[in-house]
């Protein structure tokens, strides 16, 4: 479960909504996903990052099947993907895949953002395969 | 800085202890560590007294919820040095992921630059209590918000996509990836310390087992084991009245990560990019090339890791090192082989870090590796951790 700090909470909120957002820095305007404590393009000391909506389309970089899980409350198997934005591709997300374990997943394979429901008020990011129209 | 390594050749290494490696042991750590060091340092042919310098680094590296306590479940070289009774003046510790390279150079730079004559290097491993990486955190603060909620904790997911990637990418079988396993464990059960000693692995048993984190499976990962190395390191001067043959540093160079990522998340890409300027910097350091290198000793703590550092170090191109494995290049009981795990490696001896792969380095070029001694073994190159966070130290006991 996430907990939300001064930095973050726009993030968030927007995830709590079923938003994403990137962090963009108030210096350079480049954005970054997680935010860090210093501007990752331009190491400005203080980004004052603002979270913009972005679009959830993203990219299979490369994924794992998660068999047995470190962290406890967490149900096996499952796929983690590591996706790169289409809006930025030099961002990678890492979130669980919706579509269960034995989905067939090749790189480059179009996904969609969407949001898991874990708690009133707390989601987080996942992915779904995007179905050919 | 650019050019030749300054001091290249004019560091040695004189001596060495390692104690048994043990899954668990029945007695503190620091205990180990202190007999440990007076065998090596009894091994160079030096007296307690003479140890002015201490370096190591002492991380524990788990991403589980373990209690760090010094003497205990980390050994300290300020611990250490107090501990066995000396009077350094100079004991430092390195913090960061590439523990071995990067305490190594302290006491390489120590050592060059006169800041004391004779190093205690060492570096002790603890396997805690309960599972090594298990975590009961349910609320995830600070850098861990961005990873721990989506299930994505602990180095083995990153490794094994990163992993998937180069397989996807190159075409690389889990068959390639079990004759790399079945090599450093053959090689590992030849090892009287080992925790693996006479416990050799068939592909079989390899491609038998689960892949708890697919594509990779429990024998990628070194095991979390206890277990404590010490060498002593003097200058070049002298390393010449001491009783075994000096082994010298010709150069090294450490790599560190340039990306914002979210936490753990290693990628391939930033792997091979840092590879690549990490070999630049390498090469130009020692001046020497892969095709001088006799024992290159590459590391293994997660087996993908070996690929990578087979082709960023110029032994491979590019998306080849799979095949290389897989037609029998590595394999150290054939004369023409890369060696590259013929010391065991960590999947061969347990979770030792880099040890495994600087010590292969000291005992094959002093000539103290008995009957695995190599006929050819002039220069020899040790990693630790990945390009992007580890590094390399070349040595060679031709001092030129």
């Amino acid at each position: 479960m996430p907990v939300p700090d001064e930095q973050s909470a726009p993030f968030w909120k927007a995830a709590s909504d079923h938003v994403l957002t990137v962090a963009k820095c108030s210096k350079c305007d480049q954005a970054t996903l997680p935010p860090d404590l210093t501007c990752p393009h331009c190491h400005s000391t203080a980004p004052d990052f603002r979270f913009v909506p972005v679009e959830g389309g993203a990219r299979i970089r490369t994924w794992a099947v998660i068999r047995r899980s470190f962290l406890s409350g967490f149900k096996v198997p499952f796929v983690l993907v590591d996706a790169e934005l289409d809006a930025y591709p030099d961002l990678r997300l890492i979130g669980q895949l919706l579509d269960g374990a034995d989905a067939k997943l090749s790189i480059g394979a179009p996904v969609v953002v969407e949001f898991e429901d874990l708690a009133p008020g707390i989601s987080v990011p996942a992915f779904r395969l995007k179905v050919a129209a | 800085m650019s050019g030749l390594f300054k001091a290249r050749n004019e560091v040695a290494l004189v001596g060495f202890a390692h104690s048994k490696v043990v899954r668990r042991a029945d007695r503190p750590l620091g205990v180990t560590a202190v007999e440990t060091a007076r065998a090596a340092i009894a091994d160079a042919g030096l007296s307690v007294d003479m140890i002015d310098g201490f370096v190591s680094s002492p991380l524990l590296p788990t991403s589980g919820d373990h209690q760090v306590e010094d003497g205990v479940t980390t050994v300290t070289s300020a611990w250490l040095s107090q501990h066995i009774g000396a009077d350094p003046a100079y004991a430092v510790g390195f913090q960061g992921i590439g523990q071995l390279t990067g305490s190594l150079s302290i006491a390489i730079n120590a050592i060059a630059s006169g800041a004391c004559d004779y190093v205690l290097f060492h570096r002790a491993l603890h396997n805690p209590q309960g599972g090594y990486n298990d975590s009961a955190m349910s609320q995830a603060r600070g850098a861990m918000q961005w990873a721990a909620p989506q299930g994505f904790f602990g180095a083995m997911p990153a490794i094994a996509m990163a992993y998937n990637e180069y397989c996807q990418r190159y075409g690389a079988t889990r068959e390639a990836m079990a004759h790399l396993v079945v090599e450093a464990r053959k090689n590992g059960a030849r090892i009287p310390w080992s925790v693996w000693n006479g416990k050799p692995l068939t592909v079989d048993q390899y491609m038998a087992e689960e892949m708890i984190f697919e594509p990779m499976c429990r024998l990628d990962a070194d095991m979390p084991v206890e277990g404590v190395a010490c060498f002593v390191l003097t200058s070049a001067e002298r390393a010449r009245d001491l009783p075994h043959r000096p082994v010298y540093v010709s150069g090294f160079a450490n790599g560190y990560p340039r990306k914002n990522r979210t936490m753990i998340h290693w990628t391939l890409d930033d792997m091979m990019e840092a590879g690549d300027d990490l070999s630049a910097r390498l090469w130009e350091n020692c001046g020497l090339g892969p095709q001088d290198i006799d024992i290159p000793q590459l590391y293994d703590g997660f087996s993908p890791f070996v690929y990578i550092w087979l082709e960023s170090l110029g032994f491979c191109k590019r998306g080849a090192a799979h095949e290389f494995i897989l037609s029998g290049g590595i394999d150290s009981d054939r004369a023409d082989s890369l060696p590259v795990m013929s010391g065991g490696g960590a999947i061969g001896n347990g979770r030792m870090h880099g040890v495994p792969q600087m010590l292969e380095c000291y005992l094959q070029l002093s000539g103290r590796a008995g009957e695995r001694q190599r006929e050819r073994a002039t220069t020899g190159l040790a990693c630790h951790s990945t390009p992007h966070f580890g590094g390399v130290v070349v040595y060679s006991n031709d001092p030129g």
